[in-house]
């Protein structure tokens, strides 16, 4: 379980998540939010790349700052960078490396990873010959080294064409069902309504709601629903507002 | 540990690779090469040659140490290549002395290739197996690694243009501040302009202290305590730029 207990950030003497809290238990849980509203920030925190300015997160009891935590996750990060003269294959030994493994029986886990999100054939090419979509598939793969039980992905369908976006969809849903937990961060509202169990919604760093998709949608369409809600926090947040001054 | 060797391996392994970097040590190696022309003007005096040789790859290890030093660890955090590897179990302090020891390695790639060549020219004039030289270019080698733990110090905290300017301007400093130091005492400067160039030169590194270039010409044999010295006031300073790079990198948000 992931557990978010009164996160803040700061950034720069602004606000960026406070006093966010959440316990995550669904098996894809699907953060939504317009672009700016905290998404990475707290996905970041999560994978332990920034720590909260206060609060607490952790991942099955362990704060994720913690090596024992990094060692139960992956993470893709949006638009994801690589180093440009290694080769796909090179990459995903870096990265087992970087958990102690290596050897045939990595190589071969790590050739299969890539047959998965299908760049296997250009898996000896340098990365700098990869397309936006390669690139996105082996940040994908890379996630995928160390055997996580929980799944983190900024933004995992950006770049893809519709045959990437439904070939990564259905491995993300292969994932789900050998029992890894996955969080994803997406302004998508479709593929939150096809993938996700539980979503929550984001806003100016605030969560807005969290639960299953169909009781957030209530008859409605997700994006109806989506569109009231930010309305109605932008409402009150102007009234507040006004109030103090 | 093992985390560190990974990071080291891979960095020497990225940096092998690019092409900038054969092409100074390609001109290295063609600057040692000309010297065989420059021994036929000056009649095949050796100390010359060995001098303009030994020279020529201090600079170009120099320009190697430039360009890795304010490059690689940059690049890395400015593309956000950080994300994949911090995401796992590798701390920041890990990933600065990856990369540090990853960059010397490839310093000690160059430092070797030119120093091969530079042995086989004077094998080829005659001067025998020249093992003062090859002690002055591994001292070198350690002022160029304190280069680089300057350099990666400064690109935590400044871009890779301005880290340029800072880390060449503190490597001529550094070679100029002791005997600034002398010759401020010789004229009889006082008070705060002394202050000052007192201040700068325990704070500066005293880059002097490496150059056994002289004496390698010369066929002077240095006394072991001033390798011993030289050593040890490369890594107490290398351990202070890289734990200060560290403190700074864990400190940045990314």
């Amino acid at each position: 379980m992931i557990t978010y207990s009164s996160v803040t950030k700061i950034y720069k003497k602004r606000p960026v998540v406070e006093d966010f809290s959440l316990s995550v238990t669904a098996p894809i849980f699907g953060f939504l939010g317009a672009n700016g509203a905290g998404k990475t920030t707290i996905m970041k925190m999560t994978v332990g790349l920034l720590a909260p300015t206060s609060g607490t997160i952790t991942i099955n009891g362990i704060p994720s700052l913690d090596k024992a935590s990094k060692q139960k996750i992956g993470f893709m990060p949006e638009t994801p960078y690589f180093y440009e003269r290694l080769t796909g294959m090179e990459f995903m030994k870096f990265c087992g490396e970087l958990y102690g493994q290596h050897g045939n029986v990595f190589n071969s886990f790590a050739e299969g990873l890539l047959k998965k999100v299908g760049i296997y054939e250009a898996r000896n090419y340098e990365i700098r010959t990869y397309s936006k979509g390669m690139r996105q598939r082996l940040g994908f793969a890379q996630a995928l080294v160390n055997d996580p039980e929980y799944l983190f992905l900024d933004e995992p369908l950006d770049g893809l064409d519709p045959i990437g976006r439904r070939e990564t969809k259905d491995v993300i849903l292969s994932l789900k069902k050998e029992g890894k937990k996955i969080f994803l961060n997406t302004h998508i509202l479709y593929d939150v309504e096809e993938m996700c169990d539980e979503l929550g919604v984001v806003h100016r760093g605030h969560l807005l709601y969290s639960g299953p998709v169909k009781k957030f949608c209530d008859g409605k369409s997700l994006e109806e629903r989506f569109i009231e809600t930010v309305e109605e926090h932008e409402k009150e947040r102007t009234s507040k507002l006004n109030h103090h001054a | 540990m093992h985390n560190i060797f990974v990071i080291a391996k891979n960095t020497f392994k990225l940096e092998i690779r690019e092409k900038i970097l054969y092409a100074i040590i390609g001109f290295g190696i063609l600057y040692i090469f000309l010297m065989l022309f420059l021994s036929d003007l000056v009649l095949k005096e050796l100390p010359m040659v060995k001098s303009f040789c030994l020279l020529g790859i201090y600079l170009f290890n120099a320009v190697v140490a430039l360009f890795l030093g304010t490059t690689s660890f940059y690049k890395d955090v400015e593309r956000k290549i950080v994300y994949f590897i911090l995401a796992k179990p590798v701390s920041r302090a890990q990933f600065i002395i990856g990369k540090f020891l990853g960059l010397c390695f490839v310093l000690l790639f160059a430092s070797a290739i030119l120093g091969a060549a530079y042995i086989g020219i004077i094998l080829y004039l005659g001067g025998g197996f020249d093992v003062l030289g090859i002690l002055a270019i591994a001292m070198q080698f350690l002022e160029m690694a304190l280069f680089l733990a300057f350099a990666i110090f400064v690109t935590t905290f400044s871009s890779s243009l301005l880290s340029i300017i800072y880390t060449s301007v503190v490597f001529f400093a550094g070679h100029i501040v002791s005997s600034l130091l002398t010759a401020s005492k010789a004229i009889g400067l006082e008070g705060m302009r002394l202050w000052i160039i007192q201040a700068l030169y325990y704070i500066l590194p005293n880059l002097e202290k490496f150059n056994i270039r002289d004496m390698a010409i010369h066929q002077v044999a240095a006394p072991f305590t001033s390798f011993f010295f030289a050593l040890c006031y490369a890594l107490v300073y290398i351990v202070f730029l890289l734990s200060a790079a560290i403190f700074i990198f864990q400190k940045k948000e990314l």
